[in-house]
């Protein structure tokens, strides 16, 4: 069995990794010039950091669901329907959305009078992922004084997304806030739950059921990025 | 004020910016540690998730890959903890089952490659793919991991030599002993 005296293993790792300084670098290639052998574990070794690298230069994609495509087919109809009210509605919300404003104003005074902290007028989104009660219950109050402290000439947009076990919150057969979400929504707060959780827990069996205020579209991360992106500040429950 | 204000845009913007640039490489990176989709998928958002909930933390954005990856880590080591149990190579083998590209002789290079990978343990696993695919030097693994950079390189040899005689049938091991230990690395 032929050993190499002068290069380590950890050397030879190094020098493929530029790991090493230019006196190293120099005496590995002095080296090699000398050791046929050494050459063909260099070469080896370089081989070796391609293949890994090629195997992972295209993943496989995640299997994701589209919003669409999360769709039962009786929904479908639903959309149809809802888009044909949207227009309608859009219509007609611009008769509605000073009074809505004015609404939101008034419970914005009573929400400064319990102390709020100050928010700047901005938009917002919430996310939830704990499955407490409690933390359901400060997301809910938070998006109401979101609305509440936003300037009257800039109404404020704010989304609560709930995730994992925060889930619940939006599930219709445990949440125990029905009556807040409906009133928040009410206010153009938007609702939306995670797909991937939804999906995590439909591949454990589990039949999932929403609050008709609840989008099913996104998943969290995808959510909370595009509004990050579209300049909305974000804040974890 | 003003300033301030424009700070703080200017340091959302960067870390939208962050955010959007390294989803890809979190989760391949998250796919060559647990060789699941799926399981990548929800390590990357956990991790975005967190690097956005405490992105005030973050106040050198020189060190910013690092630090996600670093989140990556922790949170594949938060799973396996909860878990207690985590995809072997046998896992593997009936994910890559399904998988169509598999028909093709490239595509069976590959798999053969990322079986071989799947197969090291876990902390050889995350030092050669770090090294590899990522390029990150021997102190950001060793931050990363929260480990020595010691441990950085023997970890790196032994799984370096475990892929080699698996993937490129390399003489005995005896042939790579080494002889002096090196003095230092960048």
């Amino acid at each position: 069995m032929i050993k190499d005296e002068k290069i380590s293993e950890e050397q030879l790792n190094a020098f493929i990794d530029g790991e090493l300084e230019s006196e190293e670098i120099n005496g590995v290639f002095d080296e090699a010039e000398q050791s046929a052998e050494l050459d063909g574990r260099l070469c080896k070794q370089r081989k070796l950091k391609e293949l890994v690298k090629h195997a992972y230069r295209d993943v496989p994609e995640p299997r994701r669901r589209t919003p669409v495509g999360r769709m039962p087919a009786s929904m479908l109809g639903m959309a149809a329907v809802a888009s044909l009210l949207l227009f309608l509605g859009a219509a007609a919300g611009m008769f509605f959305t000073q009074s809505l404003e004015q609404r939101s104003l008034q419970t914005g005074s009573e929400s400064a009078a319990t102390g709020q902290p100050v928010i700047t007028s901005e938009n917002y989104i919430l996310h939830v992922s704990s499955g407490d009660p409690e933390q359901m219950q400060r997301a809910l109050k938070m998006a109401k004084a979101l609305l509440s402290s936003a300037s009257s000439n800039t109404p404020r947009k704010v989304e609560v997304v709930a995730n994992e076990k925060g889930l619940d919150l939006l599930r219709s057969d445990i949440t125990q806030f029905t009556e807040e979400i409906n009133y928040l929504a009410s206010n153009r707060v938007v609702f939306y739950a995670c797909s991937k959780s939804i999906q995590r827990l439909e591949e454990k069996g589990v039949v999932v059921r929403l609050v008709p205020e609840a989008i099913p579209g996104y998943t969290a991360l995808d959510r909370v990025v595009l509004r990050m992106q579209d300049g909305w500040e974000y804040i974890k429950i | 004020m003003a300033y301030k204000k424009l700070l703080i845009i200017s340091q959302r913007r960067a870390f939208r910016r962050l955010v959007a640039n390294n989803r890809e490489r979190l989760y391949r990176m998250a796919f060559a540690w647990t060789g699941d989709p799926q399981l990548a998928d929800d390590l990357v958002q956990q991790t975005l998730l967190k690097a956005l909930k405490n992105r005030k933390q973050l106040r050198d954005f020189a060190a910013a890959e690092g630090w996600l990856f670093r989140i990556l880590a922790n949170c594949l080591t938060d799973y396996r903890r909860a878990k207690r149990e985590f995809l072997s190579g046998d896992n593997l083998e009936l994910i890559d089952k399904v998988t169509p590209e598999r028909r093709f002789r490239e595509e069976e290079l590959v798999q053969k490659v990322r079986q071989a990978v799947q197969r090291l343990p876990i902390n050889h696993r995350q030092v050669v793919t770090l090294v590899d695919l990522e390029e990150f030097s021997y102190a950001s693994v060793a931050q990363i991991l929260d480990i020595p950079v010691g441990t950085v390189m023997s970890r790196l040899c032994r799984g370096r030599r475990a892929l080699r005689q698996e993937l490129l049938q390399t003489r005995s091991d005896e042939m790579l002993t080494p002889a002096i230990n090196i003095k230092r690395v960048k």
